[in-house]
C-alpha cells in the first residue's frame, strides 16, 4: 500500500517523551510551595482519571484527566494555592505515570505517546494561559495565582478554552497524518466535541472551588452533575450508533430482494463517505452523504410491482421514488433532497451547470457509477475511475472524480 | 346522553372545589410566611427563579417515557442557599413559577394552573421548612458533621417533597376523574432519584453559601447534560420516524395492506396495555409490530397478492424471503428484541407453526409474540384481502376464542377482546359472519373488475 504511515516504532521516541517529563518535574520542583506527599497524591489522581474514557462523537480519545487537569490551578494544596510551578510538577509527573499504566495495561505505543504527548501541550497552554490571565486580572503579583473567585473563574474560561482549540486541532492534525483524511472536517469534528469537553471542564472547575471548603464532599457535588451529562452523552452515542444501523438493515432490503445488487449501497456509501471527507465536507454533510449514499436505491423496493416492469422505468422514477421513500421520515428531509438528484449530470451539454445542485449528490453519482462499473461491469480500478474521468465535467464533477482518484490511491486500489 | 352531561358538569364542579381549594391554601401558606419570614436577597433570588423555570419549562425523558425535570434540587439549593428565615419564602414564592406549564397555556387549560400553583407553593413550603430545621441544627452541632447535616436534611426535604406533592395530584385525580392513581409505585421507583438530587442539592447550596462562582459552572453542566438528553430523545423519535416512513411507503403501494402495520401496532399496543405492560416493554412490542411485516414486502407483489392459496413451493419460497429481512434487522442490536418477537408471532401458542429468527421449536412464543399474533390475526379477518371481503368483529372474536390454547394465548385473546371492547370502535364488516361468503364475494368483484 503505497502510503507510507508515520509510525513511531523506535523505543526513542517515547522515551523523549518520559525524559522531557522527567526533566520538567525535576526542574520544577524545588520552586513549589506545597509538599511532595500532597502533589504527589494529586498526580496519581491525574493518571488515574487519564485511564477513564469518556464517550465523544469525534471518535477522538477524550479521558476524565479533563477534569483533573483543568481542576488543579483552582484546588487549595496543602494549605497553598498551587502556582506554576506546583502545577507544572503534578502534570509533568501524572503524565509519566499516565504513560507508564498505559504501556502497562498493553496500549500500543504510539498511541500512548501520542495521546499523553497531547494532553501535555494542552495541559502546558492551559497553565500558562491560566496564568498569565491571572496576571493581568491582578496586576503585579507576579505568577501567583489570585485569590478572588471571580477572578479565578475568568482565568479559568480563558484558559479552558484555549485549551479546547488546542486539543482539538492536535487532535485533527494527528489524525490527518495518520488517516489522510481532509484537516478541515476533523477540525471541525474535533471541535463539534466542544459540549463533551465544556462538561468536563466546569466539572473540574466546580471540583477545584468546592474542594476548599467540602474536602471529601466536593467528589459527590462534582460528580453527580457530571455523571447526569455523562449518561446523557453515552444514550445519544448508542442512538446515533443505533440509527445508522438501521439506516444500513433498510437500505439491504431491495439487495436481498433480488433488486439491486448485493452490497452495492454500502460500498458506494463508504467510498462516497471517504471522497466527501477528502473534500473536507462538515461533519454534518458528510452525515447527510453516508445516510444518502445508504438510501440511493432504496427506489428498487418499488420494482416489485409487477406494473411497473412492465411499463419500464429510468434512473430518475428510482432517484423519484427513493426521495419519496426517505422523505416519510421528517428527519430525513435533507438525505430525501440529496437522494431525489442523485442522477442529475454535473452540466448538461450546451447548457449552464445549475449551482444548485448539491455537492453530496454530486459524489454520490460518481462513487455509485464506479462501484457499478467496477463491480456489475466487471472492469478493473483502473477503467472504472476512467470512465469517471471520461464523463468529467459533464457527469461528474471533475473536482469529485479527483477526489475520488486521491481515496482510491489511498486506499491502494489504483 | 342525559347521563353524560351530569358527569361533565360534576367534573366541572369538582373541579372548582379542588382548583379553589388548593389555592387559598397555597394563598394561607404564603400570607403566614410572609409574617413569619423575610424575602431572600432579591439578586440571589431571581438568580434562581431562571434556573427553576428553566428547568421547568423543559423537563426531557430521562428513560422510556419517565420524565424528569431537576426542579426539585433547584429549589433545595436555594433553600439552602437562602437559609433559615428566608428559604420557604423563598423557594415557595419560586414553585408558584412552576404553576403554569406549557401545555397549559397551548390548550388554554384553568384547572391545572390554579390547582397546581397551591399544591406547588404548600409543597414547597413544606419541604424548605424541614430544610430550615436541618440548617439549625447543623449551625448547633459539631462542625465535622456540618456537612453531613445538610445532606441529611436535603435528602429528607426531598422525600417530603415527592410525598406530598404525590398526596395533592392523587387526590385530585380521584376527586376530579375518579381513577385511582397506582399508588405508590411509581414513587418507589422515583425516589432513589429524588434522594440523590435532594442530597446534592443541599450540598450545592451550602457550598454556594461560601462561593457564589460554584453557580454558573453547574448551570453549564446540567445544561448540556439537558441537552444531550434532548437530542438523545429527538434522535431516537427520527429512529421511530424513519423506519415507520420505510414501512408505510412500501405498504402505500399495495391496496390490500396499506395501513395493516400500523393497525396491527396499534391493536397490540392497546392489547399490551390491558395487560399492564409499560416503558420498554410497552415499546418493544410496538416496534415488534411495525417490522413484523417487512419481510414480506421485499417478496415479489405477485406472490403475496395472487388470489386463492398458495402452492406450498410459493410459501416456502415466501418464508424464505421474510427470513433473509429479518436476519438483515436482527443484525442491528436494538431491534434484534423487536425482530425476535416479530418472527415468533408465526409460532403457535401450543408450540406449532414455524418461527424465524426467535425459533420456538415446540415451545410456548414469548408473551409478546402471542399479542402480536394475535393483533395480526384479527387486522386479518377484519379488513379486505385480494381473496375475501372483510369479516366483521363479532366473527373475528369468535374465531379467536375457538382457537385460543391451540394458536393462540387464551389469556391474551381474553384481554385483546376487551381492550378492543373498551376503544367502542367496531372494525370488520358491520354483517360478513360466513367466511365462505366472504370469499364468494371477493371472487365476483375480481371477476367483474377483470
Amino acid at each position: 500500500m503505497g502510503d507510507p504511515k508515520v509510525s513511531i516504532k523506535s523505543p526513542l521516541v517515547p522515551s523523549v517523551g518520559a525524559i522531557i517529563s522527567i526533566s520538567i518535574a525535576v526542574l520544577l520542583y524545588p520552586h513549589s510551595a506545597a509538599g511532595p506527599l500532597a502533589l504527589g497524591i494529586w498526580a496519581v489522581l491525574l493518571a488515574e482519571s487519564g485511564l477513564v474514557k469518556v464517550p465523544a462523537g469525534s471518535g477522538n480519545r477524550l479521558s476524565l484527566a479533563f477534569i483533573i487537569g483543568a481542576a488543579m490551578p483552582i484546588l487549595l494544596i496543602d494549605g497553598t494555592r498551587p502556582d506554576l510551578a506546583s502545577t507544572g510538577f503534578v502534570y509533568a509527573v501524572g503524565l509519566l505515570i499516565l504513560g507508564i499504566a498505559r504501556v502497562v495495561r498493553g496500549d500500543e505505543l504510539e498511541h500512548v505517546h501520542a495521546d499523553v504527548m497531547r494532553l501535555g501541550v494542552g495541559l502546558g497552554v492551559y497553565a500558562i494561559t491560566y496564568a498569565t490571565i491571572a496576571e493581568i486580572l491582578v496586576t503585579g503579583g507576579g505568577l501567583a495565582w489570585v485569590e478572588a473567585p471571580w477572578d479565578r473563574l475568568i482565568a479559568f474560561v480563558g484558559a479552558g478554552a484555549v485549551w479546547f482549540i488546542i486539543e482539538a486541532g492536535l487532535w485533527a492534525i494527528m489524525t490527518t497524518r495518520e488517516r489522510g483524511l481532509s484537516w478541515r472536517y476533523l477540525w471541525l469534528l474535533g471541535l463539534s466535541d466542544w459540549m463533551v469537553m465544556l462538561s468536563m471542564m466546569a466539572t473540574g472547575a466546580l471540583f477545584g472551588f468546592s474542594w476548599e471548603k467540602l474536602h471529601i464532599w466536593a467528589v459527590l457535588v462534582a460528580a453527580l452533575p457530571y455523571g447526569f451529562a455523562h449518561v446523557a452523552f453515552f444514550r445519544y452515542l448508542e442512538a446515533r450508533r443505533t440509527y445508522g444501523q438501521t439506516i444500513r438493515a433498510l437500505s439491504r432490503i431491495p439487495e436481498v430482494a433480488g433488486l439491486a445488487l448485493e452490497g452495492h449501497s454500502d460500498r458506494t456509501s463508504s467510498l462516497a463517505v471517504e471522497t466527501a471527507q477528502d473534500l473536507g465536507l462538515t461533519p454534518s454533510e458528510v452525515t447527510d452523504v453516508r445516510y444518502a449514499a445508504l438510501m440511493h436505491d432504496i427506489g428498487r423496493i418499488t420494482l416489485n410491482e409487477p406494473g411497473i416492469l412492465r411499463r419500464g422505468f429510468t434512473d430518475e422514477d428510482i432517484s423519484r421514488w427513493g426521495a419519496e421513500i426517505v422523505a416519510e421520515s421528517p428527519y430525513l428531509t435533507k438525505v430525501s433532497g440529496l437522494v431525489a438528484r442523485q442522477h442529475e449530470p454535473y452540466r448538461r451539454p450546451g447548457e449552464q451547470r445549475d449551482p444548485s445542485l448539491p455537492t453530496a449528490s454530486k459524489i454520490i453519482k460518481a462513487a455509485s457509477a464506479y462501484d457499478h462499473a467496477t463491480m456489475e461491469l466487471g472492469f478493473s480500478p483502473l477503467e472504472g475511475l476512467e470512465v469517471l474521468h471520461r464523463g468529467a465535467a459533464y457527469d461528474y464533477d471533475p473536482d469529485v472524480v479527483v477526489a475520488v482518484r486521491r481515496v482510491l490511491e489511498r486506499r491502494g486500489v489504483v | 346522553m342525559a347521563r353524560r352531561t351530569t358527569k361533565i358538569r360534576n367534573e366541572r364542579r369538582a373541579k372548582i372545589v379542588i382548583a379553589t381549594l388548593y389555592a387559598l391554601s397555597g394563598l394561607a401558606v404564603v400570607a403566614w410566611l410572609v409574617i413569619r419570614e423575610s424575602f431572600p436577597p432579591i439578586g440571589l433570588w431571581l438568580a434562581f427563579a431562571v434556573a427553576f423555570a428553566f428547568f421547568d419549562w423543559r423537563s426531557v425523558e430521562v428513560n422510556d417515557r419517565m420524565m424528569m425535570s431537576p426542579t426539585i434540587m433547584v429549589g433545595l439549593t436555594a433553600a439552602v442557599a437562602f437559609g433559615p428565615g428566608h428559604a420557604a419564602l423563598g423557594v415557595a414564592t419560586m414553585a408558584a413559577l412552576g404553576a403554569v406549564s406549557a401545555r397549559d397555556v397551548k390548550e388554554r387549560r384553568l384547572f391545572q394552573p390554579v390547582a397546581n400553583f397551591g399544591q406547588l407553593v404548600v409543597t414547597a413550603a413544606g419541604s424548605s421548612l424541614v430544610v430550615e430545621f436541618f440548617i439549625r441544627v447543623a449551625l448547633r452541632g459539631e462542625p465535622t458533621f456540618y456537612w453531613a447535616w445538610i445532606a441529611l436534611g436535603s435528602a429528607v426535604a426531598a422525600i417530603v417533597h415527592a410525598s406530598v406533592n404525590y398526596a395533592f395530584v392523587a387526590f385530585a385525580v380521584r376527586t376530579v376523574f375518579g381513577q385511582t392513581v397506582k399508588p405508590w409505585s411509581h414513587l418507589g421507583e422515583l425516589l432513589p432519584s429524588y434522594v440523590t438530587m435532594g442530597f446534592v442539592g443541599g450540598l450545592l447550596g451550602a457550598t454556594l453559601v461560601q462561593t457564589r462562582v460554584v453557580l454558573p459552572l453547574v448551570f453549564v453542566v446540567f445544561i448540556i447534560g439537558y441537552h444531550a438528553f434532548a437530542s438523545f430523545g429527538q434522535l431516537r423519535e427520527a429512529h421511530a420516524a424513519t423506519l415507520r416512513g420505510f414501512v408505510k411507503a412500501l405498504e402505500a403501494k399495495d391496496l390490500y395492506t396499506r395501513g395493516h402495520t400500523e393497525r396491527v401496532a396499534e391493536f397490540s399496543v392497546l392489547c399490551a396495555q390491558h395487560m399492564g405492560f409499560t416503558g420498554t416493554r410497552l415499546e418493544r412490542i410496538e416496534w415488534a409490530a411495525l417490522i413484523h411485516d417487512v419481510g414480506k414486502l421485499a417478496v415479489p407483489r405477485d406472490l403475496i397478492r395472487k388470489p386463492g392459496k398458495l402452492t406450498s413451493e410459493e410459501y416456502t419460497e415466501l418464508q424464505r424471503h421474510a427470513h433473509v429481512v429479518e436476519d438483515i434487522l436482527a443484525e442491528v442490536e436494538f431491534l434484534r428484541p423487536m425482530v425476535e418477537i416479530a418472527s415468533a408471532h408465526h409460532s403457535n401458542y401450543d408450540g406449532s407453526g414455524y418461527g424465524g429468527v426467535g425459533h420456538t421449536n415446540g415451545e410456548e412464543p414469548p408473551l409478546e409474540a402471542s399479542i402480536l399474533a394475535v393483533a395480526d390475526a384479527f387486522d386479518a379477518m377484519t379488513s379486505t384481502r385480494s381473496y375475501r371481503m372483510a369479516l366483521s368483529q363479532s366473527y373475528a372474536f369468535s374465531e379467536l376464542r375457538r382457537n385460543a390454547g391451540g394458536q393462540f394465548h387464551p389469556e391474551v385473546v381474553e384481554h385483546f377482546i376487551a381492550a378492543i371492547d373498551e376503544t367502542k370502535r367496531r372494525y370488520g364488516s358491520p354483517f360478513l359472519n360466513d367466511p365462505e361468503e366472504a370469499r364468494r364475494m371477493a371472487e365476483r368483484g375480481v371477476e367483474s373488475r377483470g
